[in-house]
């Protein structure tokens, strides 16, 4: 509790900066950008999931009248691009062949949005249909047509770790189990689909509103697209209405037709994705195919893990790499495992591609490893909530660090306490022995444990950075690369500077990312905000304060090391009698030196440096770790199949110390409820040959806000060594642990296991028949 | 969407002369609910839009004794719900409603609508039927009763002429000791059921036997569906709840469900034997209960 009383701001509840232009409507999205002057585009998509291009006659579409432009994928003369350097196998629009359903072959910009999706019905291409693949298994067989002819056996990326002795373990083992368990294609679930509004101010100069959550991705990559040094491209980042990984950070067809469009025609141009072009043709959740071995002792200790991931990767790379790493390197939290060993493909095929969503990787393997530590407490006797305890990580002595076996780096760890915590609050003894079935509605819990990073490191820039400039009249303004994608970072970015310079909340302003003025910065994903860009500001707003120190040093003749700032007073450590306030500081400051400037200037470096080994697995690919626990009720239809969680629901979460409190918890709840419980429950892209067949928010069923429990929070607190003031990652976690307890908790009231999420109604239903 | 010319009428009759004038180039918009969706997907591009939602002259609900009920073609889904007089006299309308969509496509949307676009997945009109209602259709100068079960002719297909338009529903005052209900399975509130049934159970005063009973099914075949051979396994028994089974296991036969993202088209079959049961159940409760 000392730590908390030692802050005035953070730690605090406070309401959200962005709060206010969001709900009265004043929050520009990129879709809300208007120019005068500017054109809609619209994107020619192929009706092949797999088809050669032979030719395409744009000629019909160029003479309707309202049409400026029309560009196809030859205008980019042989660009490609990828997530990293060696990872570069798409194109801007698809020029010799198409991978997969409605992927982008040509673009069209026109005076309005129907008559630029007119002309592209008016665009004619030539295909030559080719046999598809839709199933990594038949992928990955010897002869396979491949998706990408250099890429033999399809394999997008693979790994082969071994630590300690698997085979041995087992051996020792007094019980090894092997499982299989799946997770499906899913949707990021972000309200605002792909949007961009691209303009050449001058022929070598480009500027983009765009929405994407990492600004600094499409920066670099439209830089090099069309040939710009850096300083000439602009992005700018209007408000983002969320973003769940994948899309978000990366690029679409429409983010490369926009500026070719617009350069074309020298006028702006805007590209909206529907709804349907955003959930048949974006980014979605890899599907997995989990195979899981696991030995432990009489007494439920974990001796072994060994997996077998299969992912399907759809038709591009994208960052595939970073999801299976993170699939297979978590395995080690949050329970002590000595011995782990896995083997994990991501395998291309004529699907949609894949990528990151919120949860990144660990929400596979938690899911698989968690559920099966239920099955194997049945089979031992012993309560799911002891063998956990019994397996989990504890918590170090300050100044010590666990390391796994994998070498991760624990400075602090909760998921004890969260795990008693959750069988506490939800009554777990007095539950599991509670009567199950009333009629034909039965009741049961389950329980969960997991990790998550903080901020993944990845190669590449990983650097953040934040500027604080003292405005004269004593407020603040603060410059990040960091974007606030829905998070709340805005609020804590200005909450630290707050915090440094002792001021209130109010008193500083911070500015969205704009690359011709905010320092670079990767973005969000990874949950890596606070803990880099968090701590870059805190660097800043230190810088700003030495130097303002200096000034009030001079007026008592000390150093500045022996005064600090707090409630808007720069006071003397020794007698807090003597002080200068605030606003007579900045005068100070800005005014007797005639015409001096105060900037403070902050890098952080914790994400630089040493990035984990992508050959052997080892190393640390987050700099802290969060925890969690969860335990949910559910009520299940015997007649029916239809599962219901109940409010009865609850999380513990160890994000180290929480800088905004209820900011955390909402977060949670999110998390926990509308992507954990509906990964576990309700979501899941159902394909037919490479064409998805629920491309709506009818069909593609996903809770909604009313009918959410409001999952109970509580605070587990670790003050972890290596965040700023003590934070780690917040929530992202929470998404990984209500698929496992909801599962266990079906099992609990019904007696199946559902190895395939979602457990959608004729799923459990087909199972209780087979009981 | 393709561009359209867009009319605005303020009585029934404006509306229905321009009907007359355009007829197959014209379409209907209520709520536009449901036609939005198709005109946005590019299936369906009318010439002329006719919007209607302005007409107040169909938005009102009437019950006298006599009668029955009476219900204007563009009273909107949440005024059914949460009508008094509904509410209290027939309450399965009400909470039929209550589980219809959303709050904001119950606020727009449009009962004459609902039953206009022949969704076979509509919950209003296999309540209709099993409340034995009929609908009033008009074209200018004219004006004709058809029967809710006699309506819908396929898919997204029903009994209009291209000059018509629904202008009310008429829902006849039930015999006494009826009681009717409706299930539908969804996986959130406010979904469309993947399957429902409405069943109505009429009782004879003197001994309790079942003088009638009218099922109906929606998501189970093409068209709201009512199952007669169903209905036959109560009629003329007294009725416990092996009996309800028994119906809900002949209503499965008589489903032509098929397979959609969904379910499967045998767990529909097995879905409507639950829900005609549960239905039923609720149904013979509230017959009982007079
Ligand atoms: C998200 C969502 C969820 C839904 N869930 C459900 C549900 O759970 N259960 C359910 O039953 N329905 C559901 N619906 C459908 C909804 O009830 C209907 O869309 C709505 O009632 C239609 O009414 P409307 O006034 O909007 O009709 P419109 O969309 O305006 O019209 C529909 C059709 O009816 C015709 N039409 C309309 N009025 C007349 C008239 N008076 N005479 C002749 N023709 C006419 C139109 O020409 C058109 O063909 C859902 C819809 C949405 C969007």
């Amino acid at each position: 509790m000392a730590k908390e009383e030692k802050h005035s701001v953070i730690g605090h509840p406070m309401p959200r900066v962005d709060a206010r232009a969001k709900v009265t409507g004043r929050a520009k999205y990129a879709a809300d950008i208007e120019l005068p002057d500017m054109l809609w585009g619209k994107i020619k998509r192929s009706p092949y999931a797999h088809a050669r291009i032979l030719n395409i006659d744009t000629s019909k579409a160029e003479r309707l009248p309202g049409v400026k432009a029309v560009t196809t994928g030859k205008d980019f003369g042989g660009f490609r691009w990828g997530w990293i350097g060696t990872t570069r196998d798409e194109e801007p629009l698809a020029v010799t062949k198409v991978r997969y359903m409605y992927e982008g072959v040509a673009a069209v910009a026109a005076i309005d949005e129907d008559i630029a999706e007119e002309a592209c019905e008016l665009i004619e291409v030539e295909y030559e249909p080719l046999p598809g693949l839709f199933d990594p298994f038949e992928a990955m067989k010897e002869g396979a047509l491949l998706v990408h002819e250099d890429r033999p056996g399809n394999i997008t990326t693979e790994y082969h770790w071994n630590f300690g002795d698997v085979e041995k373990a087992f051996a020792e083992s007094y019980l090894v189990r092997e499982d299989n368990f799946k997770t499906p294609r899913m949707a990021k679930g972000y309200i605002e689909p792909p949007a961009i509004v691209a303009y050449w101010p001058d022929t070598d100069h480009l500027t983009v509103w765009i929405a994407k959550g990492s600004p600094y991705f499409p920066y670099r990559i439209l830089a090099r697209c069309f040939n710009l040094p850096l300083n000439k491209v602009r992005v700018i980042q209007p408000f983002i209405g969320a973003d769940f990984g994948g899309t978000k950070n990366d690029m679409v067809n429409g983010d490369f037709a926009a500026p070719m469009l617009a350069k074309k025609t020298g006028k702006p141009v805007k590209i909206v994705y529907t709804q349907f072009e955003e959930l048949a043709t974006c980014l979605r959740r890899h599907p997995v195919w989990i195979t899981i071995k696991t030995g432990v002792t009489k007494d439920g200790i974990l001796n072994a893990i060994q997996t077998r991931l299969v992912a399907d990767g759809g038709a591009y790379t994208r960052m595939s790499p970073l999801s299976l790493y993170l699939m297979g390197c978590c395995m080690t939290l949050p329970y002590k495992l000595p011995n782990f060993k896995t083997d994990a493909y991501c395998i291309f095929t004529n699907n949609p591609s894949s990528a990151a969503m919120r949860g990144h990787g660990i929400y596979h393997t938690r899911f698989a490893a968690d559920v099966q530590m239920d099955m194997i407490a049945e089979e031992l006797g012993i309560d799911p909530v002891e063998i956990r305890l019994r397996n989990a990580i504890e918590n170090p002595e300050p100044g010590e660090i666990y390391h796994t076996v994998n070498k991760l780096t624990v400075g602090s760890c909760g998921v004890k306490e969260c795990i008693e915590k959750v069988a506490q609050a939800i009554n777990w003894q007095e539950r599991k022995e509670a009567e199950k079935i009333d009629g034909y509605l039965a009741h049961g819990v389950g329980v969960a444990a997991g990790a998550y990073l903080s901020g993944a490191r990845l190669t590449g820039h990983n650097a953040a950075a934040a500027v604080v400039r003292i405005c004269e009249d004593g407020t603040v303004n603060l410059l990040t690369g960091a974007s606030d994608v829905g998070q709340g970072s805005d609020t804590i970015m200005s909450a630290i500077v707050a915090e440094v310079l002792g001021l209130e909340l109010k008193d500083v302003e911070i500015k969205r990312v704009d690359t011709d003025y905010t320092p670079a910065d990767p973005g969000s994903f990874g949950s890596r905000v606070t803990v880099y860009a968090g701590d870059a500001t805190k660097r800043a707003a230190e810088d700003a304060k030495r130097q303002l120190l200096k000034f009030a040093a001079k007026e008592f003749g000390i150093k500045p090391e022996a005064m600090d700032i707090k409630d808007k007073k720069a006071f003397v450590k020794a007698d807090h009698s003597k002080s200068i306030p605030w606003l007579k500081l900045v005068k100070l400051a800005c005014y007797t030196t005639p015409g001096n400037v105060i900037i403070g200037k902050g890098v952080s470096t914790r994400g630089v440096g040493q990035v984990p080994n992508w050959e052997t697995g080892e190393e640390d690919v987050g700099a802290n770790y969060s925890f969690t626990a969860e335990a949910n009720e559910v009520e299940v239809d015997l007649e029916t199949g239809v599962v219901k969680c109940t409010d009865n629901s609850v999380i513990a979460h160890d994000c180290g110390f929480p800088l905004n409190p209820p900011a955390v918890e909402t977060q949670v709840q999110g998390g926990a409820y509308h992507q954990g419980v509906a990964a576990a429950l309700y979501e899941e892209f159902k394909m037919d040959n490479g064409l998805t067949t629920n491309p709506n928010l009818v069909d593609y069923t996903r809770p909604r806000a009313y009918e959410a429990p409001m999952t109970k929070v509580i605070h587990v607190i670790t003050n972890d060594p290596f965040g700023p003031f003590g934070a780690k990652e917040a929530s992202e976690g929470s998404c990984c642990t209500a698929p496992p307890a909801v599962i266990n908790a079906i099992h609990d009231a019904t007696g199946i296991w559902i190895k395939e999420l979602p457990a959608q109604p004729e799923k459990v239903f087909w199972a209780l028949k087979q009981l | 969407m393709r561009e359209f010319e867009y009319f605005a009428p303020k009585t029934v009759k404006e509306a229905l002369s321009l009907l007359s004038q355009y007829e197959e180039e014209a379409e209907i918009i209520a709520g536009g609910q449901s036609l939005l969706v198709i005109m946005r997907q590019g299936l369906f591009t009318p010439k002329y839009l006719i919007d209607v939602k302005g007409i107040s002259a169909l938005d009102y609900i009437n019950r006298d004794e006599g009668k029955g009920l009476r219900i204007g073609a563009l009273t909107i889904h949440r005024a059914i719900e949460k009508s008094p007089i509904i509410q209290r006299h027939f309450k399965v309308l009400s909470e039929m409603e209550g589980n219809l969509a959303t709050i904001q496509t119950r606020n727009w949307g449009t009962i004459g609508g609902n039953l206009c676009h022949g969704d076979p997945a509509g919950d209003p009109a296999p309540v209709f039927i099993a409340l034995m209602a009929k609908l009033k259709l008009a074209s200018l100068g004219q004006e004709r009763i058809m029967e809710v079960e006699e309506f819908s002719k396929d898919y997204l297909e029903v009994a209009l002429e291209p000059n018509e338009m629904l202008v009310e529903i008429q829902v006849p005052t039930p015999p006494p000791n009826t009681g009717t209900a409706y299930e539908k399975l969804t996986v959130m509130k406010g979904d469309m059921g993947i399957v429902g049934a409405a069943v109505s159970i009429t009782l004879s005063s003197e001994d309790g036997v079942c003088k009638d009973a009218r099922i109906a099914l929606s998501n189970a075949s093409s068209i709201p569906l009512r199952v007669r051979e169903a209905e036959r396994q109560l009629i003329g028994k007294v009725l416990n709840d092996d009996l309800l089974a028994e119906a809900g296991q002949v209503a499965s036969e008589e489903a032509e469900t098929t397979s959609d993202v969904h379910g499967s088209a045998e767990y529909r079959r097995e879905m409507v034997k639950v829900f005609v049961r549960r239905a039923a159940r609720k149904a013979l409760e509230r017959a009982r209960a007079g």
